[in-house]
Formats: C-alpha cells, structure tokens, sequence
C-alpha cells in the first residue's frame, strides 16, 4: 500500500511539473480543460427507446458529476429501469448516446464498460458457489487487473470476511446485498448504477446501504441510482432528475428542493409555553404571517435569519422557548408538485 | 476469453450434479457388465469341437429336409467363416465389452450432456444472474461462446468416463481381448454379416456416434438460449434423441419414397447405420448426411448467436 501512495505521489509531482512546463510553453492551462472532462462520470446524450410505435424512453439526457450520488426518481413504469438498463447495456438503445468517464458505449464499449459497476435489481448470485468463488467470477470478468487481495479488502469493506466461504444461498437478503455492493466495487469503477438497490431491504439494512454509498462518493465514486421510494433518496442523492411516461421532466439538487436558500420564506415553529402570549409578542413587533397550532406550539412563516430575532423578541417579553424547528420541504411534496399530481392529492 | 471459459467451467462444477452424472455413468456401466457376464457365461474352451458338431448336424438335416436348405446352407457357412477366421462366436473380452455395451451407452452422455447445456444458460435467466454477467466488459457472443466451449468440454469429458470405465470394468469383468481380433457383425436386418476387427469398428461407431452428440447438444443450447427454459430445452433435445431411435425405421423407409426427406435433420441424427452399410437409404451416403448436419449445425449456430446478441435483458 505504501508502495502505491509513492507511486501515486510520483506521478502527480510529475504531472503538476508537466503542467507548469506546458503553462511556460504555451501560457495556457491545459490541466483545466481536462479536470473538466474528468468531472463528467456518466454523460447521458437524447437517449431513446421506442418499441414498435411507443416509445418508453424518450429523448433523455443528463449527467453526473464525480463523485456525485445522482438520483432517478419517477413513479413504477415511468422508464427508470429501462434508462438504467441501457446505460448498462442490457437493453438496446434505439437512438442516443452514452459516455462513462468520457469514453462512449458506442464506440469503446469495452473500455467504457470496465469503468461501470452495477447493481441491477436485487443482486442475483450463484447460490450453489461460495461469496468468495462469485467474487473470482467477477474479478475475471474485469479488464482490470484486479490483485487477489483486492478481493479480501471489498469483502471487509462490507462486513463478509466472515461468511465468504459459505455458500451464497446460506446468507440473508441483507448480506446478499452487501455482497452486491462488494462485486460492484470490485473493479474500482468509475460509475456505480444502482437500480432500485433497496428493494427487499429493511431499515438496518438501507442505512447500512446509504453508508456505503456515502462512503464511495466520498472517494470520488459517482453513483446514479434509481427509486421510486422518495424519503429514500432524499436521504440519499444530491441531485435528481425525475422521469415522468418517459420523459425527464426536471433535474434540481436536494439542497433546491429541501429549501435552504437563506433568503426564502420558510415555516419556523416555535415551541414556547405560551402561544398566546407568543403570537401577540411577535405581531407586535413584526408582520410575519402567525398561526398556532396547539397550546405551546406556533408557526411563522419568516425566513433563516429571522429566526434569531423572534427568538429574542420571545425571551424579551417573558416567553419560555424551548425549541425553534424548520419545516423542511420534503422531496415527496416538491415531487408532487413537479409531476402536477399535487392537486390530486389535495383533492382527495 | 480465457477467464471467461474458466468462471463457466467452475460453474459448472460447483453444482453437484456434474459429479453425479459421471458417477451415474460409471455406475451404469458397471450395472450393464454385471448383467452382461451373467447372460454371456464363461468362454468354452472347446468351441471348436461344438462348431463342427453343429455344422454335421446341419449337413444331416438338409438331407432329410430340403425346404430348409437355404437357411441350413447360410448357417453351415458362417460355421465355417468361424472355424476358419478363428473366431470363437461366444468370445468375450473387454473389446467386446465395449462394442457391444459402451456404445449404446452413449445416449446416457448425450442425455446428461443436453441437461448441463441447457441448465447453463436457462438458469442465468431464471436466477436473473443474466444480468450481472452482462454488465462486463465483454461482447455478448464472447460471454455465449464461453459457455458453450465450457459445456461441449464437458460433454467430452463425460465421454472419457464412459470409454475410460467401460475399459476398465470390461477389464475387470471380461478379461483382456485383443484390439484386432477378428468378429463376425450382422447387418441391420440380420440376413447377412461382416467379418471385422473389433477394435477398429468399436472407434468406427464410436466416431459416428460423435455428429449426434453435437447436433443434440446443439438444439438443447439453442432452445434453452433462445426460449430461457430448461423444461423445454431438454424435452425437446431427448425427443430429438429418441424420435431417431424409434421413428428412424420409418423415416428411412419414407427417405425412399420421399426425396425431400433426406433433407431433414432426424434421418441423421443416428449415423451408427453407416458402420454396418455405406448407404442409409435412398442413395444417401456417409458424406451427404454429414453435409446436411453441418449446415442445420451453422443455422442453429447462428440463429443462437444472433438472437442472444441483440435481446433485451428486461426481466
């Protein structure tokens, strides 16, 4: 390992000494233009699929950043899947492209599809081999040089030492999807595609999942991951799109949605042991829009730094707080609103 | 490619019934030599003597009874082809064995063989592992190919057990022969018979078993590639094998009748004919027949490739 990070370090120092000659040879930056390239793991171009007259795909294009945990989200038979599976290419694309770190599936389909790792649907294993023996399978299916003790280190990496010698069909769901992590990252792959990669799960077991992930985008792995389930991927993605009948209709971060913009309005609850006598304190003082909700609890509609004032205006005119809560939007609602189904909801 | 014909091998072997079905076919061949030592007692040391008692008798009859000439005649005279040749007609030894008992056997590698190619690639799609082998870096036909090349080791690997414990538990049980001893082989329809090396034909039929082991295995991979379903893929593949057992007769018959029968897979599926005559029926030879299966052979072939190629991994 040692050896590695030497090695590592080497060649950055020469690259960085590389770059500042061709900076005094040419007086441009040249590092720049490809850091830019780089940044682009997955780059989806107007994909499409179309069978016989429908099309179930339509004209999609999107991208994901390095080390960027990247979100599809749609209703069941929105074309999630599909999208997936033609990135992977398990499915025909009728028309557009695909470029995993730059390199096209069209083109280098070998080379961009050493670059992917995948979790299709509840990873399905050989369940008559041992964890261990399905690893070696997928290590030899690589075009990487993958060194045996590579195999011990994923395998910790998810918890499995321990049951790597059993066979497969004796391991829980959640150790088969631990394992299915482990044959994805096997490869250091540039992309990870997860679709629909908590299905079957319980709730140890999908935090456990979300930490992996974290993990990998930390170290610079990009993930695109589909759901349908929405406080799932709130706690998960940065950013999403959301495909809607095969179209993607909107692409925001999770920042956007959940609303942390300083300046915009937002619910703020106040927890005091008065609401009376809190709401009278604040509309004598402001016109923020009040309203109570119960005998200690009242919302006003004000924005982040607002929040700080009204506390002192409380604490100033007797009032006790004792906690100061933000609604946050949740994605299920901005979902809703997105796909126009809100009205629906409400019209229940 | 390498790696991936070795991930199928281990595959392969990491189910038990591989391992089960060599064991059966050893077990097989054990279970036919017992029964085959009790039916072919011990060898007469005096066969001689009992020829020419025979061929008197015989000569005797056909005095008294001249409506029985041509068949006392046909007899006298392969009496005497033994007697002459220095075949003793009751002789067993391992060779034997094997001509007589192994090659039949074949089937039983041709049944296991059409299990193991089709369960390979049916069982993908039916776990859903598919999918995580379609993800790598490598072209689909590459991926098919090395299951195919995996399975067809396997088939040959199956016919090294059956000729390897043939030998040795004819050994065992019959006690060494001579590769070149001669034997007398009927025809197909019993009324005439060949004197031959029993070594040479062994390995004659033996090589005109292989087409059929190919071309069965052949439609087991394609039907279990292109409708994901073991049940069918052996169905059909054992109805194929046995159609050609029971039906053959007829098909040869109506080959004569019908020119384009002979432009059908089944009359050729069982070549074994060709090691007692050099025509199947209706003038087809060793070579024609060959011809038809090596194009049937490249259509299934390609038809498989092709359409694993260009499917849709959706389930």
């Amino acid at each position: 390992m040692e050896l590695d990070h030497n090695i590592f370090f080497h060649l950055k120092f020469i690259e960085t000494f590389m770059d500042q000659f061709r900076k005094y040879l040419y007086n441009t930056s040249l590092t720049e233009s490809r850091d830019d390239m780089s940044e682009i793991a997955l780059s989806v171009k107007g994909l499409t699929k179309q069978i016989r007259s429908k099309k179930i795909v339509d004209n999609v294009s999107f991208e994901v950043k390095k080390g960027e945990i990247f979100g599809l989200l749609g209703p069941n038979g929105a074309g999630k899947t599909t999208i997936i599976r033609m990135i992977v290419s398990l499915i025909k694309r009728t028309s557009g492209e695909v470029y995993i770190s730059g390199k096209s599936l069209d083109e280098d389909f070998k080379g961009a599809m050493n670059e992917i790792g995948a979790i299709v649907e509840n990873p399905e294993f050989y369940s008559y081999m041992t964890g261990y023996q399905n690893l070696v399978h997928y290590k030899r299916m690589s075009r990487k040089e993958i060194p045996e003790e590579k195999i011990m280190e994923v395998a910790g990496l998810v918890k499995l030492e321990g049951a790597l010698k059993q066979k497969v069909k004796t391991y829980s769901l959640g150790m088969r999807q631990r394992l299915g992590v482990a044959q994805a990252i096997l490869h250091s792959p540039f992309l990870l595609v997860l679709d629909e990669p908590t299905n079957g799960l319980d709730p140890q077991g999908i935090r456990e999942f979300r930490d992996y992930l974290r993990t990998l985008a930390a170290s610079g792995v990009s993930v695109l991951v589909s759901s349908h389930l929405l406080s799932e991927m709130e706690l998960m993605c940065d950013r999403y799109a959301i495909i809607e009948k095969g179209k993607l209709i909107h692409i925001e971060t999770m920042e956007e949605t959940t609303g942390i913009q300083n300046n915009s309005l937002r619910d703020i609850i106040f927890t005091t042991d008065n609401s009376a006598m809190a709401i009278q304190a604040i509309e004598k003082q402001f016109d923020f829009a009040v309203s109570t909700m119960d005998s200690s609890r009242i919302t006003v509609s004000a924005a982040y730094e607002d929040a700080a004032k009204i506390n002192e205006t409380l604490v100033k005119s007797g009032c006790k707080v004792y906690e100061i809560a933000f609604e946050k939007k949740t994605l299920e609602e901005r979902f809703l609103e997105l796909t126009n189904h809100g009205e629906e909801v409400e019209n229940k | 490619m390498m790696a991936l014909v070795q991930n199928e091998w281990m595959k392969i072997f990491a189910r038990k019934s591989a391992w089960v079905y060599m064991l059966l076919i050893v077990a097989i061949v054990l279970v036919a030599a017992i029964f085959y030592n009790r039916i072919y007692g011990k060898d007469d040391p005096d066969w001689r003597a009992k020829i020419q008692q025979e061929i008197k008798a015989d000569e005797r009859l056909m005095q008294k009874d001249p409506d029985q000439y041509a068949d006392l005649a046909q007899n006298i005279q392969r009496n005497q082809d033994y007697l002459k040749y220095n075949i003793n007609p009751d002789a067993h030894s391992n060779w034997h064995f094997m001509n007589n008992v192994v090659i039949p056997l074949g089937s039983f590698v041709t049944l296991f063989s059409v299990i193991v190619g089709s369960a390979n690639v049916s069982s993908e799609f039916a776990t859903g592992t598919i999918k995580q082998l379609m993800i790598r870096p490598h072209e689909r036909w590459k991926i098919l190919l090395s299951k195919y090349i995996a399975v067809t080791a396997y088939s040959i690997l199956l016919l090294a057990v059956l000729l390897v414990s043939g030998f040795v538990v004819g050994l065992i049980f019959q006690g060494a022969g001579g590769f070149h001893t001669k034997f007398i082989e009927d025809s197909l329809d019993f009324n005439n018979y060949q004197i031959k090396e029993i070594g040479p034909q062994f390995f004659l039929k033996f090589a005109l078993y292989l087409p059929s082991l190919v071309m069965v295995s052949a439609i087991a991979f394609m039907l279990s590639t292109l409708f994901k379903s073991q049940a069918l893929a052996v169905g059909i593949g054992i109805f194929a094998l046995f159609i050609t057992n029971t039906v053959g007769g007829i098909l040869l018959f109506l080959m004569e009748k019908y020119h384009w029968v002979k432009f059908l897979i089944f009359p050729h599926l069982d070549l074994s004919v060709f090691a007692y005559q050099d025509k199947l029926a209706g003038g087809v030879t060793l070579p024609f027949s060959l011809a038809v299966l090596a194009v049937y052979y490249l259509v299934f072939m390609a038809l498989t490739f092709w359409y694993f190629q260009k499917r849709d991994i959706a389930s």
